[in-house]
């Protein structure tokens, strides 16, 4: 990248399934206090400029880009709001840095699912509204038939979508962020009441309450502000298709355009051999296995068998979501993938307590924008 | 320190509800409503084709989306094809479980690169296998309105 970006800053509140105590805003405010704390900036004088994501039926707020700047310190300031995916905003934080103009941003998202009511209605309006919404149908009927396809096409089995649940709350059961850990075994999630067969209830990420605030700052200041900034190595992003009659329903080929953005502008030649472990969607099971594979950091079709042997267990070769994931931590909406993101830069800081993964040096961190989305983001970070 | 104020009881906890009545008009454009009318009209599918692509776009659209080519070739399509995916769905949108669990699928058309979403019916949930032929079941024409669901549902042929 044309300027070093890194991130010198990190906090979260939340992670928790409810919060009954904390409006939106005083969970970003939470979060924002303890990642202005670990950056040792002051916003309202320090802090040149704010992004955060989210999504207006989301919030239960129409424009809520305009609910955003106050709990930041972002008042009379730069912001600007994506509605899109966490690490899409990161993104726009590394951009707005890399112009030049800016040497400390601040991103930012959140999720208080456990005031929405009607989150099913919610992911069915975005729908195509004249060929698809009529239907009526449960939008992660989606999930089911991409699964469905997915499993015949690679020869993946349910078992292997399975043991991703098993690993990925048992992984949470050490984070102690996580509110979903347990230990449930491959015969669990296989005999748990279907959804949208294949996919199983255990297979979807339940919700949890949260938000994640990163400060990032362009090298000479991350220098000077911090003793080990996380650098931001690539990015990349990408969305396919919209059209569910167009679209791969076997393949996540907006992984595998975001992954190369991604490692292209990281330098990276061989993502399997030069990063030591990922934080990768998984939504339902059996995304993390088809982001696994589009991603490349193994074969189309290896990833079930190779998460069934182990290898992508915490003390396996290649460790997947050692935070638990989103199956472990729960589903934080908008801000899904910035927790995909934090678990990287505590891994890489040496802060992830029983979960540390020995010599990490280069870690990736993949979100996608849930279904009935083709968007996907993915961010390359390094001591 | 970040917040002081930390609640004891859930109950102490106020909330409000409530609710977003939204209401649109959505238009189906010049390639939908081409389609819609076949459908209410003759009973039959219209698909665009990108001769640069040799793609037959179905649902039909106004250009194309690997060459970025305006679209104006218009072709039948016939209402027959195979089984591409399928789920059985057990939630309805209030996440609470349906009594009749239904099958979901996506159908790819035989004379056409894309297909339709819709529900599949006079089978079984366990009959239904990838491949499987299966052709559309049309509304009777007084009943047709120009929507996706003049298409009653999907049966195996
Ligand atoms: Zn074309």
């Amino acid at each position: 990248m044309i300027r070093d970006v890194a991130i010198v800053g990190a906090g979260w509140s939340g992670f928790r399934s409810i919060t009954p105590e904390l409006s939106h805003k005083e969970l970003m405010y939470d979060a924002a206090v303890r990642a202005y704390e670990d950056a040792g900036v002051d916003p309202r004088r320090d802090i040149d400029t704010f992004v955060t994501v989210g999504e207006d039926y989301h919030e239960g707020i129409s424009i809520f880009d305009e609910y955003v700047p106050d709990q930041l310190g972002a008042v009379q300031r730069p912001v600007q709001s994506i509605a899109g995916e966490g690490i899409q905003g990161l993104a726009a934080a590394v951009m707005q840095i890399l112009t030049g103009r800016f040497d400390i941003a601040v991103v930012e998202g959140h999720s208080k699912a456990s005031n929405i009511l009607t989150l099913p209605y919610i992911l069915a309006f975005a729908m195509d509204p004249v060929f698809n919404r009529p239907l009526g149908v449960h939008p992660y009927a989606i999930a089911g038939m991409e699964m469905l396809r997915y499993l015949a096409e690679t020869a993946t089995t349910p078992e292997e979508c399975a043991a991703v649940v098993a690993k990925n709350r048992s992984n949470a059961l050490f984070n102690p962020l996580a509110g979903h850990g347990a230990s449930i075994s491959i015969d669990d999630v296989l005999t748990a009441e279907p959804i949208a067969e294949p996919l199983s209830r255990l297979e979807c990420a339940g919700h949890s309450d949260g938000s994640v605030v990163f400060v990032l700052a362009a090298g000479e200041t991350a220098r000077v502000l911090s003793d080990h900034p996380i650098w931001i190595r690539g990015v990349g992003w990408a969305n396919d298709t919209f059209w569910l009659e167009s679209r791969p329903w076997g393949d996540a080929r907006y992984a595998r355009a975001a992954g190369e953005m991604a490692f292209r502008t990281a330098g990276i030649k061989s993502p399997a051999k030069e990063i030591d472990f990922a934080e990768i969607d998984d939504t339902f099971a059996y995304k993390e296995l088809q982001h696994l594979e589009a991603l490349g950091f193994c074969s189309r079709g290896s990833a079930g068998e190779w998460t069934l042997e182990g290898g992508t267990a915490l003390g396996g070769e290649f460790p997947v979501n050692p935070s638990g994931g989103a199956l472990g931590e729960g589903h934080l909406l908008d801000a899904t993938g910035l927790a995909r993101v934090l678990e990287v830069v505590l891994q890489l800081r040496g802060q992830a307590g029983q979960r540390q993964i020995d010599a990490a040096e280069v870690g990736l961190a993949f979100g996608w924008r849930g279904v009935p989305t083709t968007a996907g983001a993915a961010v390359v970070l390094s001591n | 320190m970040s917040l002081l104020h930390r609640i004891e009881h859930p109950d102490d906890a106020l909330n409000w509800h409530g609710d977003m009545p939204t209401e649109g008009r959505y238009t189906a454009g010049i390639a939908g409503e081409r389609f819609f009318r076949e459908i209410k009209e003759k009973g039959q599918f219209l698909a665009t084709v990108c001769l640069d692509c040799d793609i037959t776009y179905m649902p039909p659209r106004l250009y194309c989306e690997e060459c970025f080519s305006h679209l104006d070739e218009w072709v039948e399509v016939g209402s027959w094809g195979h089984v591409h995916t399928f789920t059985v769905v057990h939630r309805d949108l209030d996440n609470e479980p349906l009594s009749e669990p239904r099958i979901l699928a996506f159908v790819t058309l035989d004379d056409a690169d894309g297909g339709l979403v819709h529900y599949l019916d006079e089978i079984e949930p366990e009959d239904v296998y990838l491949g499987m032929r299966v052709e559309a079941v049309f509304r009777a024409e007084d009943e047709r309105q120009g929507s996706i669901s003049d298409i009653e549902y999907f049966r195996p042929v």
